[in-house]
């Protein structure tokens, strides 16, 4: 029941993608928005979705502790059970928790060879094999393109897609296209973009690139107080 | 004695394990003059730390029970609880945070903010602890005081600010400026008990300078007359900034961070001005007791020494001075030949000598104040036991227990043993709330409860040594529970008549499943179908029932049981006749009610060097672990798993061995879980053959 309901919830299809993983096998996405928008809400979202649907997740973070990333998914399950009893709510977040794993890096010591070392000791071991990477926290201002062509790369390799939060600088005004000017050196490697942005109270969620042009676009919003994706008027 | 309370300070000394606190605690008891000579732990000189009290500690290099202390620096007296870094002994941790004001929370320059630190740091929130940090080991390689810094912001949250900046690091460490004063402080002689003022080092000033206004930036937010003086631009003086630190310190927003070396004697004076500069006296801190007369009304206590006593027997230790109770009082004063009353009890007491502990020696005091900590002679209680003046009824908080997760048989070689086991045993389940025990009634085997394997492992050791106590342990057992997954009916008749007195019951019902309680019992019987007097005797064979699954033998928790009808006779029904009916109902409904069996799950933390990561990730899989994350620390790396407690046997041996011993782990209760079908069956294989073998 609980499962139907999250599924249900599944918001991004909504923006006019065909298929419920969004992204192809190989395929990379983002998520931008200003700081303190909901980019991590957005993508724990996500994230609980593939783990609902028994898909594994890696998490990468590049900005928080194990705890605090951890922190997210608890309460953002919570929100989404919320009206499940926290009995029922546990016993099922005792079932899907296996289908995630966190990894944090700090900024400077995060390097793509590093981070396939440790997926080859999962995978070699048999550990875990992530269907979905979600990667938080890269600075796409001083990341080179290399270090995304070598994400590609990898997610190619291993079949998953990847997906990333995007750093929107409040000083920075964006390229022609609407895209932020930090993100145009690796903007063609992308599959799909997904912005957030912030209009008074409310945030709204637009699709940027990889929607289905024949599909119409719901207008999606984040709720500020439990920070899910609920439709918009 | 001392009658300024606003010169007293209650502290507990708090850390990671290996972090070299009882090493500060030395230092700190030679530079107060309390010892005279300083022994290191495991020193050469085979005498230990003077803390470290316990022979097991000495050679185990670790600290398992607090030892109090009392010192003097600079005309304010410090009472110490030095604590155990070992999550095993968590509950001593908890229980001499409940009698501090402040403490010091110990860092290692290398390590860093490891797990047990977490741990330690959020007993202090739950028991709102003002700290202060103080980074020790700076003279260690790869000792990075500012990355300590940055990990007790991000992984703690607390608004850490460095009042001091080190001159040098690693084997160049000299000593340290210090920000407030800005001077720098050099320790000299043999033992660094001469601290000897400078200029700043040239080629530290700039560094200095802007740490400095880090310190007052952040500080200001807690003193207008800091903010007036940054925003006028006249002098700030020391005690200005202490005033704003210790204003945010109290509020437990600040956290002002010292760092040195205590075993290269360097910079721990500065550290304990910071405790008298910067930590509450017993009277800034609200102490709340509950009124038994009042359906347990918070009432707050009030640090005077003339109002009744209300004191808390915190910690008991029996010693070469026989039964010694070390007690906190919080009102009133306790003087040698006064009576008060044990609120749990209800038993008089009288004072017999009233002393301050000194680790394991003691001087002889005439009374204890309010706000002090000491110890009593020759009273019979239990740790947790609140003491009060005849009149008033107040009880402290109860202290949080957890339920024990592992449990141990244990048998005496011979008679001698047998009497010493007992004492040991009385003594330990008085000292500790979290070592339980009891004599499993089917083997007649003693069974010992506790947090771990470490925790049971030092109990029976102390049981050999203190107690001279020759005992066999057998394999440590899970605290396995049982559950069900269904509802079931049941519709059960106890009947016996034929012959004597006849017993009679029918009771019909169903039990289910109840995810947020224990047991509830539902009487739903409507026109005297089960005549009201047998219903407490119905609910307490369905208790009953709980004790023990019939299957697994394992307690049964989180079941509802509901009757709604039955039947009784005029004369065979009774008390008893009910009960057997509760228990053959439940014994009918509960097979086909799915039982199922949960095990418990530590939050199993492993601190590794990178290159081992993967190695640990392995082992920890092995054991049916799930790896919640891997953090990258730099020079280690924290990899954070749950595993079922029943594999972790044995695990502190595998997991040296793969790591050349240089990972090291902390565990935890976590929480109860399903056990998988494939163990399950295992595990019902191996309670038929223990059934077998106590055949």
């Amino acid at each position: 029941m609980l499962k139907k309901e999250i599924i249900y919830r599944n918001p991004l299809v909504k923006l006019g993608y065909e298929q419920e993983d969004i992204l192809l096998n190989g395929g990379l996405g983002a998520v931008m928005a200003h700081a303190g928008v909901g980019k991590t809400a957005l993508l724990v979202q996500v994230a609980l979705n593939m783990m609902i649907r028994e898909e594994s997740v890696l998490h990468v973070s590049l900005q928080d502790a194990v705890s605090k990333v951890d922190l997210w998914y608890h309460e953002m399950f919570h929100n989404i059970a919320a009206s499940f009893t926290e009995a029922e709510i546990q016993e099922y977040w005792d079932k899907i928790q296996p289908y995630r794993l966190i990894m944090t890096f700090r900024v400077e010591s995060f390097s793509v060879p590093t981070l396939e070392e440790r997926m080859t000791d999962l995978l070699q071991q048999n550990i875990f094999k992530p269907h979905t990477v979600i990667i938080d926290g890269l600075r796409f201002d001083q990341a080179g393109r290399g270090q995304l062509v070598l994400l590609k790369e990898l997610a190619q390799k291993y079949a998953m897609r990847v997906w990333f939060t995007v750093h929107i600088h409040r000083h920075e005004p964006p390229a022609e296209n609407g895209l932020p000017v930090s993100f145009l050196h690796v903007v063609d490697l992308f599959d799909v973009i997904v912005q957030l942005d912030a209009k008074g109270d409310e945030v709204y969620i637009k699709a940027l690139k990889g929607q289905s042009s024949d599909a119409r676009q719901h207008s999606l919003l984040l709720d500020p107080a439990t920070m899910l994706i609920q439709e918009g008027k | 004695m001392q009658m300024n309370d606003v010169k007293i300070r209650n502290i507990g000394i708090s850390a990671h394990i290996d972090s070299g606190k009882t090493t500060l605690t030395e230092r700190i008891l030679f530079y107060t003059k309390r010892i005279h000579a300083i022994h290191d732990v495991k020193g050469k000189d085979g005498v230990g730390a003077t803390m470290d009290s316990m022979e097991l500690e000495k050679e185990r290099g670790i600290t398992i029970a607090s030892a109090a202390t009392y010192c003097k620096w600079n005309d304010y007296e410090i009472n110490i609880i030095d604590t155990p870094g070992h999550v095993d002994f968590t509950i001593e941790v908890e229980r001499s945070l409940r009698v501090l004001d402040g403490a010091v929370l110990v860092l290692c320059a290398v390590g860093g903010v490891q797990s047990q630190s977490i741990t330690v740091d959020l007993q202090m929130k739950r028991y709102k602890v003002p700290c202060i940090a103080f980074i020790n080991k700076c003279d260690r390689s790869g000792a990075n005081p500012f990355r300590v810094i940055d990990q007790l912001r991000s992984k703690l949250g607390h608004n850490a600010l460095a009042m001091q900046i080190p001159i040098g690091l690693e084997t160049n460490l000299e000593g340290v400026v210090d920000l407030v004063g800005m001077q720098a402080l050099y320790f000299d002689g043999d033992n660094g008990e001469i601290i000897r003022t400078e200029e700043i080092p040239p080629e530290l000033l700039a560094e200095a300078k802007s740490r400095r206004e880090e310190l007052i930036d952040a500080a200001s937010m807690f003193s207008d007359e800091l903010t007036e003086a940054i925003l006028e631009g006249t002098e700030i003086t020391p005690d200005m900034i202490y005033a704003a630190v210790r204003k945010g310190t109290l509020k437990r927003e600040i956290t002002p961070v010292y760092m040195g070396s205590a075993y290269k004697n360097k910079a721990v004076q500065p550290m304990l001005d910071g405790v008298n500069y910067l930590l509450p006296c017993p009277s800034e801190v609200e102490n709340v007791a509950l009124d038994m007369e009042n359906n347990e009304e918070p009432v707050v206590l009030e640090n005077d020494p003339d109002k009744p006593i209300v004191a808390l027997a915190f910690k008991l230790e029996d010693g070469k001075y026989g039964q010694l109770t070390y007690i906190r009082v919080y009102q009133g004063t306790v003087s040698k030949g006064s009576t008060i009353i044990n609120v749990r009890s209800g038993k008089k007491v009288k004072i017999g000598r009233v002393v301050r502990m000194h680790a394991d020696q003691m001087e002889e005091v005439e009374e204890l104040k309010s706000g002090y900590i000491g110890a009593l002679f020759g009273v019979e209680c239990s740790s947790g036991d609140t003491f009060v003046s005849a009149g008033i009824n107040l009880t402290m908080t109860s202290m949080y227990v957890p339920k024990p997760v592992i449990s141990l048989a244990i048998s005496p070689r011979d008679n001698k043993s047998q009497m010493a086991m007992s004492k040991a045993l009385n003594r330990f389940s008085k000292e500790d709330p979290t070592f339980k025990t009891y004599v499993d009634q089917e083997t007649n085997e003693t069974i010992i409860e506790g947090m771990g394997e470490l925790h049971l492992d030092i109990y029976v050791e102390r049981m050999r040594r203190e107690y001279g106590a020759d005992v066999e342990t057998g394999n440590p057992r899970v605290a396995y529970r049982e559950t069900i997954t269904q509802r079931a009916d049941f519709n059960y008749t106890h009947k016996k008549q034929t012959g004597g007195a006849g017993q009679f019951g029918r009771i019909a019902g169903y039990i289910e499943p109840v995810a947020d309680s224990e047991f509830i019992f539902d009487n739903q019987i409507v026109g005297g179908a089960i005549p009201t007097q047998y219903i407490p005797a119905c609910e307490k064979g369905f208790r009953q029932s709980m004790e023990k699954g019939p299957k697994l033998e394992f307690p049964i928790t989180g079941v509802r049981v509901v009757i709604n009808d039955g039947s009784s006779h005029p004369v065979d029904s009774s008390d008893m006749a009910f009960q057997a009916a509760a228990r053959g109902a439940f014994r009918e409904a509960y097979l086909r009610a799915k039982p199922v069996v949960h095990e418990p799950i530590m939050k199993v933390v492993v601190e590794t060097p990178p290159e081992f990561q993967g190695a640990v990730m392995g082992l920890l899989n092995q054991r049916r672990g799930m790896i919640v994350g891997s953090q990258d620390e730099g020079t280690m790396c924290v990899v954070e798993s749950q595993v079922p407690l029943a594999e972790m046997f044995g695990f502190s041996t595998v997991l040296r061995s793969s790591t050349q011993g240089k990972a090291q782990f902390t565990m935890e209760f976590a929480q109860y879980r399903l056990v998988p079908q494939s163990i399950a069956e295992k595990i019902a294989l191996e309670v038929a053959q223990n059934k077998k073998t106590a055949a």
